[in-house]
């Protein structure tokens, strides 16, 4: 028997379906690309629009901490130096007025003398506030450390502090992230997790510096989305993209926070 | 020496059986029509051998293999998609194609003892497209099943053409008659392969812990 056998209906049948089958497969495919292409694009629309609106956020996030920062430091002159100053000034009014026994000269220039003193005094508070002397004049771990004695003294929190780096005072724009972080950090464990003894470390694993954080808080759902959309760590989140490093927070419910960054 | 192939394949397909099936008792991970697919493609395999062995004429089952290929994927590519419209489609396309089918077999019997070119062009891209389909939706997913689509794509398209001509081949000399069906085997071997390969992917991992 030979293919000659077979009736040519038979083979012209075999040939029709088969070129049938690959056209109909190439119209398919063409579809699946296009429809496929259209996916991508889309999806890649998605992740820039996603993008856009994050960088929108963290816009607003600056702008909302620089008015509240101005909002504080107009409170601060106000409440702390303004007002101490109108009475020094009342008092020196005072002492020009004749007849003044030498008591009262005494008195007045007393009070004049206290009043300054606290007004020099909560100036430099505030001067501290904004920027820590300390951390300017010798770096971070001077500044963390600073910050650590501050804590424990007037805010009775235990700190536990380690530095295995020697940081490079050329980077002091890059530390002031830092700090403020760990600033931040430290405030939020105090004001919102209730923590009694906190741990910072620095170290340096190849070649990249890590900064450890640790409360004993009452921490909160890390899982739970909403939990990490607060200001403060918008905040941080636009601080670790300036020092281009990555950043971990790990909470449970009552077992404090974990914070590990990279800079 | 060619038959080493067919055997091979009998073989992979033996193993995949059993580690599905065995995902499937122990972790009900396996997919249930996909677990039965291959229990289907094991008795065919294992019917068409023995209807060899006894010189009968197995030709009848490679029609049902191949209706029963398509809705068992059908079934499966049915079940694993999540939009609506898709699992919609596939039911209604396996639905149609079976009535349609049904109605060539009623009007001319004799076809289901020859290669049915009709049967195998419909069924046969009915299933690709499913799994072209599912392809569509890993592209922004999870890759599931990813390795079993690329094997039922790779299979189907090859083996396809190979069923087609097979009316032609019946008619050739001994020596090349089963050229075609050995070219198959291979093929089937690397399919039974891929799906092995998915199962190594997905399931040998969680059947350890």
């Amino acid at each position: 028997m030979n293919v000659h056998a077979l009736p040519e209906k038979e083979i012209v049948a075999i040939i029709l379906y088969t070129s049938l089958f690959l056209m109909i497969l190439s119209v398919v495919l063409i579809v699946f690309f296009y429809f496929s292409r259209k996916k991508i694009i889309q999806k890649e629309l998605e992740k820039k629009d996603l993008v856009l609106q994050y960088q929108k956020e963290q816009l607003h996030a600056i702008i909302f901490t620089q008015e509240e920062e101005r909002k504080r430091i107009a409170q601060d002159l106000h409440d702390d130096i303004s007002s101490k100053l109108n009475i020094v000034s009342l008092n020196s009014h005072l002492l020009t007025a004749p007849n003044l026994t030498e008591a009262e000269t005494a008195e007045i220039t007393e009070n004049i003398i206290n009043l300054t003193t606290k007004a020099l005094d909560n100036s430099r508070k505030i001067a501290h506030n904004l920027l820590p002397p300390v951390f300017e004049k010798f770096g971070l771990n001077a500044g963390i450390e600073e910050l650590c004695e501050e804590f424990e003294t007037s805010k009775s929190v235990k700190t536990h502090y380690k530095n295995e780096i020697d940081f490079d005072d050329k980077d002091i724009d890059k530390h002031l992230h830092v700090f403020r972080i760990l600033q931040e950090l430290m405030n939020n464990s105090l004001r919102h997790g209730k923590a009694t003894e906190l741990w910072i470390s620095f170290t340096n694993k190849d070649g990249v510096n890590n900064c450890d954080y640790e409360d004993n808080g009452i921490g909160f759902d890390s899982s739970n989305a909403e939990n990490q959309k607060g200001l403060g760590m918008k905040n941080i989140d636009s601080r670790i993209s300036f020092l281009e490093g990555t950043i971990k927070i790990n909470s449970e419910i009552n077992n404090g926070i974990t914070v590990n960054f990279t800079f | 020496m060619a038959d080493i192939f067919i055997y091979l394949g009998y073989f992979v397909l033996t193993i995949d059986l059993i580690l599905y099936t065995y995902s499937f008792f122990r972790k009900e991970e396996a997919n249930v029509f996909f677990v039965s697919y291959l229990a289907f493609c094991f008795i065919m395999q294992f019917s068409m051998e023995a209807m060899y062995h006894f010189h009968l004429n197995n030709l009848f089952l490679v029609n049902i293999f191949i209706i029963g290929q398509m809705i068992f994927l059908g079934l499966f590519y049915n079940s694993i998609f999540n939009v609506k419209s898709q699992k919609r489609f596939v039911l209604i396309s396996v639905g149609a194609a079976l009535l349609i089918l049904a109605i060539q077999f009623a009007t001319d019997w004799g076809q289901f003892l020859r290669f049915n070119l009709f049967e195998i062009t419909l069924a046969s891209l009915l299933v690709v497209i499913f799994a072209l389909i599912h392809f569509y939706n890993m592209l922004t997913e999870s890759k599931k099943y990813y390795y079993i689509s690329i094997g039922v794509m790779f299979y189907l398209l090859t083996s396809t053409v190979l069923f087609l001509i097979g009316n032609l081949t019946h008619n050739l000399s001994k020596e090349f008659k089963f050229l075609s069906w050995q070219l198959n085997s291979v093929l089937l071997v690397m399919y039974y392969g891929f799906i092995l390969f998915d199962w190594k992917k997905n399931f040998s991992k969680k059947s350890v812990n």
